[in-house]
């Protein structure tokens, strides 16, 4: 028999009970969309984390000394890469290079007359794009010229903490190269807010050579940070500047904790998606055993009929297939909408990226629209759902035929 | 030529510790072409018996042929190729799918059977004829009467052109007159096709439609035709 005409009867039989069909469409498209508005926050989340740190600290790639720690901050002369600038120009007339600019990082202390917290300064090449992040989330004063001397920036938030703000000067005692710290007092030439807490917080930029200056570290520099036109060429790139005394490091190496932390996330939130999978196609098997249960008798005129056992089997196969199909179309259409809305809105956190420690967490989370995840889940969802689906259609396929006539 | 032959048929059913014999070492031939009615109180084995001949079930002991190859022992894909192409049924319920039309219901055997499309039409349109359903065919079973409901079952039992059509009580929910036109239906179809048909009754105007009676009491056949079936109503 012609399995369109298997599925006509598949079709209709579904309809016989229109409530419940509607029901556990319902029960299908909002399982599925549960899970792909879960897949599109978690896939947002974790790209936003790495694409935070990556624009505002790793880059895609970053050339150090081989001794260099960045959890230590050193600041001695054989950590730090020494006259980077020549490397530094050198790098950036590589043609996948967008911009490689010398930083230096080292650790201090912000002192107002009410309040003093510690803080991490990075020095940096203000004519750089590389440190654009900063400079599209100025909120107030200007941006650092290169050769400014004196003038630091800081997080909005930060200064709102310390109640200070543009044009005040502020006492900033930074790590040395030498034995003791050195202090020196600035004045703040603008804010900035990245809307992520653990820079807005904790960051105070000011130029490279006023940090060399004030860090006695002369014309060194932590690491070249390196931007690439393309992050997935940054394996590459890495080999194509090996040379020894120097290590490459890629935004992978650079982000591994955060890479290794969302790997094993993943994990849990694989089992959560499998756990509604399931539940999804757990009422279906239920519906088509209940639709099993009242079609019993007409299962015997089936095989009457002389209909087979597989052919059975088949019918309500593809009635799982159409409950299924539908289903995941509307969940698909449903999921897609929320996640796409809440990739342009967002989702407000607030502060609980403050809490995150390291992590690049901003104060609103925006989920991701990918839609090779989203056939992934819906493909396992119909096939979960159809070797759900064996139980009620084998129950009905090795019914006896005496037994399925006589049934009320 | 013996369409059913049956020797030492015997067939017991046991629910939960409690036996009954349903038939008890029948013997019977059914020839081709009969038109032969199965009578006996309830409980007699009528249905049991037809259920054996239409290799809905196997017995328990005995031998079953059909047309001259044993069916006892084959296997229950063997028995369903059997059903669909060599019987029909014809139910006291109707037995119609109730989501498919008239016209549909009459076709399914020939689907299964993967006859051709044209010639399908041609067949279906052929016995809706016969039993005069050809202005209703795009009707569903709860769109249809009893008796046209039947009727419908009537076509769709001769469908595959089988040897034999096996009748469970085919007028028990019909009223005196739609029970008459189906038995007429029958009648005439079993003249022009030649295909036979048995038919459990315990209703008097049936079997005097019957040109061979065979009555069952406690699942043993005691009278193996009578003859003309209205000799029975007196």
């Amino acid at each position: 028999m012609a399995i369109y005409k298997f599925f006509v009867l598949a079709f209709r039989d579904l309809w016989r009970n229109r409530r419940r069909t509607i029901l556990t469409l319902v029960a299908v498209s909002l399982g599925l969309a549960l899970v792909i508005v879960m897949n599109g926050y978690v896939s947002g989340v974790v790209d936003g984390v790495l694409r935070n740190s990556i624009e505002f600290q790793t880059g895609h790639l970053q050339v150090r000394s081989n001794s260099y720690e960045e959890e230590k901050l050193s600041l001695l002369s054989r950590d730090l890469l020494d006259n980077p600038g020549p490397l530094a120009s050198k790098i950036n007339g590589m043609t996948r290079v967008e911009d490689a600019s010398p930083v230096l990082w080292s650790s201090g202390v912000l002192s107002t007359i009410l309040e003093t917290t510690g803080i991490r300064v990075t020095g940096i090449d203000p004519n750089s794009s590389i440190h654009n992040p900063f400079r599209n989330g100025m909120v107030a004063g200007e941006f650092l010229t290169g050769d400014d001397r004196g003038g630091i920036l800081i997080g909005a938030r930060l200064a709102e903490s310390l109640g200070i703000g543009v044009g005040q000067k502020v006492s900033l005692v930074v790590a040395s190269s030498g034995e003791r710290p050195k202090e020196g007092i600035f004045t703040i030439r603008g804010m900035f807010a990245t809307g992520i807490p653990s820079y807005d917080d904790n960051t105070v930029l000011m130029s490279l050579t006023q940090a060399q200056a004030v860090s006695d570290t002369g014309e060194r520099a932590s690491a070249i940070v390196i931007m690439l036109e393309d992050q997935d060429e940054a394996g590459s790139v890495a080999a194509a500047l090996k040379q020894p005394g120097i290590s490459t490091l890629t935004w992978k190496d650079l982000n591994s904790v955060l890479l290794e932390s969302v790997a094993s996330g993943l994990g849990f939130y694989y089992l959560m998606y499998g756990i509604v999978i399931l539940v999804v196609a757990v009422i279906i098997a239920n519906t088509l055993l209940m639709a099993v249960f009242e079609r019993i008798r007409e299962m015997g005129i089936f095989a009457a009929l002389g209909m087979k056992n597989r052919q059975v089997l088949l019918l309500f196969e593809l009635e799982a297939s159409i409950l299924a199909f539908i289903g995941i179309s509307i969940g698909i259409m449903l999921g897609s909408a929320v996640v796409l809305y809440l990739a342009a809105v967002g989702i407000p956190v607030g502060d609980i990226g403050a809490s995150a420690g390291d992590l690049a967490l901003g104060t609103t989370l925006y989920t991701k629209f990918v839609p090779g995840n989203i056939l992934y889940l819906s493909a396992w969802t119909f096939l979960i759902i159809l070797l759900v689906s064996l139980y009620p259609a084998s129950f009905a396929s090795r019914l006896e035929p005496v037994k399925a006539l006589h049934a009320v | 030529m013996p369409i059913i032959e049956l020797k030492e048929v015997s067939k017991t059913y046991k629910t939960g510790e409690i036996e009954t014999r349903a038939l008890n070492r029948i013997e019977l031939i059914v020839e081709d072409g009969e038109f032969t009615a199965l009578v006996g109180p309830s409980g007699s084995g009528k249905t049991t018996l037809l259920q054996l001949m239409g290799c809905l079930d196997k017995p328990d002991s005995g031998e079953v042929r059909l047309a001259g190859r044993d069916v006892t022992r084959i296997n229950a894909n063997s028995r369903a190729d059997l059903r669909r192409g060599k019987i029909g049924f014809i139910f006291q319920f109707f037995a119609l799918v109730p989501v498919l039309s008239a016209y549909e219901n009459v076709e399914l055997p020939l689907l299964l059977n993967n006859v051709k499309s044209k010639e399908r039409k041609r067949r279906v349109m052929e016995l809706l004829e016969a039993v005069g359903m050809t202005d209703r065919t795009r009707h569903r079973p709860d769109q249809l009467s009893g008796g046209e409901q039947q009727r419908v079952a009537i076509a769709r039992a001769l469908a595959s052109q089988p040897l034999i059509v096996l009748a469970d009580e085919p007028t028990a929910n019909l009223d005196t007159d739609n029970g008459a036109r189906a038995m007429e239906i029958m009648q005439n179809l079993n003249r022009e096709t030649g295909t036979a048909f048995i038919f459990a009754t315990h209703d008097p105007r049936v079997i005097s439609y019957a040109r061979r009676v065979i009555e069952l009491v406690d699942g043993m056949v005691v009278d193996n035709g009578v003859g003309v079936g209205k000799e029975m109503l007196h």
